[in-house]
């Protein structure tokens, strides 16, 4: 069963909007373990409009890739736990649809890259079985062979598909049981019959040779081939949404601004919307639309990247693009940040930056702390979590 | 120039690949990675130098080669004006007093089972035969240099923070009062507000001890903040040397040049801009003849294919260094020329419509 359909969004004047691709809402995740609760995920709420790309940047330990794995439903449950919040993807809230669903919405209609290539290949299976396996499990949805979300109006052209519309993909069974519902199924399709597919998205990730990439094992390629392998693999599947968590921070920074590039160009290409993950400040500023940044588990800012960038209204971000050594221009120490990043266990009270803030007052450490809030006199968008965000323009 | 502290003069290492059974019985020559190929740098007293390169390049071997962690294969490896590099034993072990290394992975190079002050203290154990006590005296009057809490000498490496462990690290190589530190990468681990207390103490630190430091790292703007020259690998080789400020603000080799080009800055505008350097970094076991960078090159002529550039003054110019054949024509590119001066086509954000 589908969840009942939302009331339609209304704007300022009360018109209708289109609703965003995805959209987090509220969402706090903890990690239960021996040591104790670590809050990874404090009120998360953040929407990504079909075709943006939305970067989200921190530190270590600010619950970045949990969040990447959370929207997704990747987290392993125990020890994390989520303790509240919606992820509406498409209308629908993935917390609340049933466990064995939710492949049905991966792959096709959320797709992940992740840090680590050599980690997310199979290392007992070809490129080709891999990628071909990608393309199989796609084709099989769209043509209704198998069930699964696929995009529905995102600039794919489905007019000419035949069996059932996406909206009921999720609706009917893993395999259909009756030999009448087996009248469509022509036959169970194969990887082998993918290899020209698999060539053609090994050519567009650039990867020159790929007949004999193809046949190769991922420990005989190199990290920068490997990782334009998984954005083959991810991008065969078509997904509404890309999820990339560093997907560039293991390899080196020539092959980094190359896949960079690959990455913008086929955004323009088929159109499909990213959340990426970083605690690279460049990486994000040459990737992203919006940007959100984190601290503690929480989203201290959100807004157009290039405005955030240049007018930061959270002390924090502040900090952070001060103590970016690219930044560095005169003589005289970097700028750096004084203390470390609280323990996740013991939040400070109230706003879990002011232990560290230049701008702390009293009413920082008071319960609950300061939620995101509209700047005035900023791009449109531009959200902070700050008492003071006045003055942060202020702080050198 | 002053006497160098530290000197490598055609300096070459090569690691050799086992090979299979078939090819042994044959007497076949064996194949090697040249890890390093005739390289030659010398470091001042209280000098840094930083050398930047991608994984590959040959910067850690190099690194390695001037704290005698690896004989050399050929060439000569000086400290302080003496020939070390075929060292062994009791006299190998005197020079390690005078260059310590700081690894590049803060986790990986301290061990998980001993105290700080067994951590910290170990090269005096090692090198200057203390004893408990005045082993954990030195150590505790060491930590605070590195911004630590003295009174943290009996706890575990776990419970520091990444920060902490990389100035664990730095503590370890200090408490032999070296002449030289290499630092492997000393900050790469570590998230950018981390970084600048890093480096920061690290300057601080060379002011006071007098200190050199051999910087080895591919993060250009912490080689820009801490050293005085830079020397930049490619493929075993020094592809350009220089003061840090000439070599990153007009870089002569396309290589430099592509790899400034290819540093994300936070900086807006900058963005949904086309780098032009594709393909990947040749093998090393099979170095290609010629320039190693001609593959990759946006300015490669035929000549680069075929003849190895070597690595002179250019002409016109002082106290620089560079292995390009075209670096005179070249001058006046700028990195970012090598971003495709036109942006995608197509975007239409809503930051650009402002």
């Amino acid at each position: 069963m589908l969840p009942p359909q939302p009331q339609p969004r209304r704007g300022p004047r009360g018109d209708v909007v289109a609703e965003p691709l995805l959209e987090v809402k509220g969402l706090s995740v903890d990690y239960e373990v021996g040591a104790g609760t670590f809050h990874a995920l404090s009120d998360v709420s953040l929407e990504l409009p079909a075709g943006h790309v939305v970067g989200i940047v921190g530190e270590t330990g600010c619950g970045k890739s949990t969040l990447a794995h959370a929207i997704p439903r990747l987290l392993r449950e125990p020890p994390a736990r989520i303790r509240s919040g919606e992820v509406r993807f498409r209308g629908m809230d993935l917390l609340t649809l049933p466990k064995w669903k939710l492949p049905l919405v991966r792959g096709t209609g959320i797709s992940m890259v992740f840090q680590e290539p050599i980690n997310s290949l199979n290392p007992a299976f070809r490129v080709f079985d891999q990628l071909a396996e990608a393309v199989r499990i796609r084709k099989m949805r769209e043509s209704g062979q198998a069930p699964g979300l696929v995009p529905g109006s995102e600039g794919f052209d489905y007019s000419k598909r035949e069996g059932p519309k996406p909206a009921d993909a999720l609706t009917r069974p893993l395999l259909p049981s009756r030999p009448e519902a087996r009248k469509g199924f022509s036959r169970v399709l194969h990887r082998v019959d993918f290899r020209e597919d698999a060539l053609d998205y090994l050519r567009l990730v650039r990867i020159n040779d790929p007949e004999t990439i193809l046949d190769l094992y991922p420990h005989e390629l190199s990290g920068g081939m490997r990782q334009r392998i998984m954005i083959a693999m991810a991008l065969s599947e078509k997904p509404s949404l890309l999820i990339a968590d560093e997907p560039t921070s293991a390899l080196d920074i020539t092959i980094q601004a190359q896949v960079l590039t690959l990455m913008k160009e086929l955004i323009e290409e088929i159109r499909t919307s990213i959340l990426f993950i970083s605690h690279d400040l460049g990486v994000i500023a040459e990737m992203a639309d919006d940007v959100g940044v984190m601290y503690a588990g929480h989203l201290v800012e959100f807004g157009p990247v290039d405005d955030v960038y240049e007018h930061p209204r959270h002390p924090y971000t502040k900090a952070l693009l001060r103590s970016a050594p690219n930044q560095y221009k005169d003589d005289g120490p970097l700028p750096s940040l004084p203390g470390s990043v609280p323990n996740l266990s013991r939040l400070p009270s109230g706003c879990s930056f002011h232990p560290r803030c230049p701008l702390a007052k009293p009413v920082c450490s008071d319960d609950p702390g300061p939620v995101l809030e509209v700047q005035k006199g900023t791009a449109a968008g531009h959200e902070a979590a700050c008492y003071f965000s006045e003055e942060v323009a202020g702080l050198p | 120039m002053t006497e160098a502290l530290a000197e490598v003069r055609d300096v070459t290492k090569h690691f050799p690949l086992t090979q299979p059974l078939l090819a042994a019985v044959q007497r076949k020559s064996k194949d090697v990675i040249h890890a390093v190929e005739r390289v030659s740098v010398a470091i001042g007293p209280g000098e840094t130098v930083g050398l930047i390169g991608e994984s590959g390049s040959g910067k850690t071997t190099l690194g390695w080669l001037f704290a005698r962690l690896h004989e050399p294969t050929s060439g000569i490896v000086r400290l302080g004006g003496r020939d070390i590099s075929h060292l062994e034993g009791s006299a190998l072990r005197d020079i390690r007093r005078r260059v310590q290394i700081v690894f590049q992975d803060p986790v990986g190079s301290l061990d998980p089972r001993l105290r700080v002050w067994q951590i910290v203290g170990e090269p005096l154990q090692a090198l200057e035969r203390l004893g408990r006590s005045e082993v954990r005296d030195r150590v505790a009057a060491l930590l605070p240099t590195v911004g630590l809490p003295a009174g943290s000498l009996d706890q575990y490496p776990h419970e520091f923070s990444g920060g902490g462990r990389q100035r664990l690290s730095l503590a370890r190589a200090l408490s032999v009062q070296p002449k030289l530190v290499i630092l492997d990468e000393p900050t790469s681990a570590l998230d950018v507000a981390v970084q600048a207390q890093i480096l920061n103490r690290l300057v601080a630190l060379q002011r006071e001890l007098g200190l050199s430091y051999l910087l080895i790292t591919h993060n250009v703007a912490a080689v820009r903040y801490v050293a005085d020259r830079v020397a930049v690998m490619y493929l075993g080789k020094i592809a350009e040397l220089g003061g840090v400020r000439d070599v990153l603000e007009r870089p002569l080799h396309p290589y430099t040049k592509a790899l400034l080009a290819a540093v994300p800055a936070p900086e807006p505008g900058r963005r949904r801009t086309r780098y032009r350097v594709t393909g990947e970094i040749p093998s090393l076991v099979h170095p290609p003849p010629g320039c190693p960078f001609a593959a990759r090159c946006p300015f490669v002529i035929d000549r680069c294919r075929t003849e190895e550039p070597l690595l002179r003054i250019p002409e016109g110019m002082e106290r620089r260094w560079v292995a390009c054949h075209r670096a005179e024509e070249l001058v006046d590119v700028r990195p970012a020329d090598l971003l495709a001066a036109e942006p995608v086509s197509g975007s239409d954000s809503a930051a650009e419509a402002e």
